[in-house]
């Protein structure tokens, strides 16, 4: 007996990580928070840890206005010009 | 198009042998499917004109492609007969655009279930149940109509429970949750005309549902009483948000309404009217948030939204409002959107049959 696979085949494409920083002091910080009821406070409070300890700064504060949706592209386009990298998570 | 090729595997020449096959591999919801064996998938197929690897939607985040041969593969996995497959693939098109946001919806712990609800002649075409246990079981139709959207969900979009889909506690309809308007007796316009869709041309809506809440009311007689249980359940402390919702009214209660003279407009103001809470009571349940009251009594605020309340949904356009169910007894239903608000806004698209 022949089955057709159901899945779906690879995607077409591919997640890869962002370079690691060379150190962290001194830099630039976004804060992408996504709408969720606590995102924010939870994100600041995240952020001021990298102000206190490495001395950052805090640029930028994105928001998305869907949780559950990539962020829109020209959001980080125009955030990633400005920080050298963003702070995202969860906030519920 | 997609570029990849459909893939074959050789089982053992036995039914049971199959079946067990396509439980090894993952292939199901939990429950035994149909193998997708080479001639039935070609059946499937030859219910839409288009070539096979035509593609009817793409995940937003992982970019997996659902092409018109993966759609069938799953619908005879499903159980589903060639002529259900337009439903279906108009179901995934009308899913496919972003703002319906099915990555969103499926993968959240909010366990939502994409709620298709079919709507003109094809319907009856295809003898989809409108009528007693409307959502199931018992028909073949909705039935596998419903699961082929989650066997793809899983299978082609890799929606794969406690890995992808983190559903805190899933929802009855991630099994099936497909049903068809019913037109006997339905005092309005079949919900494909009032989508303008020219008649003859059916439709299916889709709607990222949160659960199922049974609106009981054997006592009133009135459409204020009537409409108002359903209000009262769409804005209970536990479902109410900015989100859409859909109400399927039982017949009997069809019929109080219809006897006054209601339109679906006239049904649909009185529900946004009253399904709300105050924002003191919002407060006290810890769900009171000003951005969204803001979004609600802003500039564009609907002239129905009273000010120092949280309505459910933004205008009453958000509200899907039909008949089904069998004759007797006086339980309608309400289906709240998924989780918290307006992550997923419901699509409808023609079906090609």
């Amino acid at each position: 007996m022949q089955l057709y696979v159901p899945t779906s085949a690879p995607p077409k494409r591919k997640a890869f990580r962002a370079p690691v920083l060379s150190s962290l002091e001194g830099t630039r910080i976004g804060i992408l928070e996504n709408g969720k009821l606590n995102a924010e406070e939870m994100l600041r409070e995240v952020a001021d840890l990298f102000v206190q300890r490495h001395g950052c700064t805090v640029r930028t504060l994105a928001s998305k206005s869907n949780a559950s949706a990539p962020a829109p592209a020209n959001t980080l386009v125009k955030v990633a010009q400005d920080v050298d990298f963003l702070i995202t998570g969860l906030g519920d | 198009m997609s570029a990849a090729s459909p893939r074959i595997q050789e089982v053992p020449d036995d039914l049971l042998t199959a079946i067990d096959y396509c439980y090894e591999q993952g292939w199901t919801d939990g429950l035994p499917v149909v193998p997708p064996v080479i001639d039935r998938v070609k059946a499937m197929l030859a219910a839409d004109s288009r070539p096979a690897e035509t593609v009817i939607a793409t995940h937003p985040a992982t970019t997996l492609e659902l092409t018109l041969h993966a759609a069938a593969v799953n619908a005879v996995m499903a159980g589903c007969l060639p002529d259900y497959f337009p439903v279906l693939v108009a179901a995934f098109e009308a899913m496919d655009r972003p703002d319906f946001n099915f990555h969103g919806s499926t993968a959240s712990t909010g366990g939502s279930a994409p709620l298709l609800v079919v709507s003109g002649p094809y319907a009856d075409q295809i003898n989809m149940n409108s009528d007693v246990n409307l959502f199931g079981p018992g028909n073949r139709a909705n039935a596998t109509i419903g699961r082929a959207v989650r066997l793809i969900l899983r299978n082609v979009f890799q929606m794969l429970p406690g890995i992808s889909d983190k559903s805190t506690q899933g929802n009855p309809g991630k099994y099936s949750f497909c049903i068809a308007e019913r037109t006997r007796g339905n005092p309005w316009p079949p919900l494909c005309a009032a989508q303008g869709y020219p008649e003859g041309t059916s439709s299916v809506t889709v709607f990222a549902g949160g659960g199922f809440c049974n609106v009981e009311n054997h006592g009133g007689n009135t459409p204020e009483q009537v409409l108002g249980s359903a209000a009262d359940a769409m804005a209970n402390y536990g479902c109410i948000t900015l989100g859409q919702s859909v109400v399927i009214l039982a017949p009997e209660h069809m019929r109080i309404i219809a006897a006054a003279g209601w339109t679906r407009e006239q049904a649909q103001e009185f529900l946004f009217a009253q399904a709300k809470r105050s924002v003191e009571g919002m407060k006290n349940v810890g769900k009171y948030r000003d951005r969204e009251y803001d979004t609600q009594h802003g500039d564009k605020a609907h002239a129905l939204a009273e000010a120092g309340f949280v309505h459910r949904g933004l205008t009453p356009d958000d509200i899907l409002i039909t008949m089904g169910g069998g004759d007797a007894g006086g339980h309608s239903c309400f289906i709240p959107s998924w989780s918290r608000g307006r992550g997923s806004i419901m699509q409808h698209a023609a079906i090609r049959a």
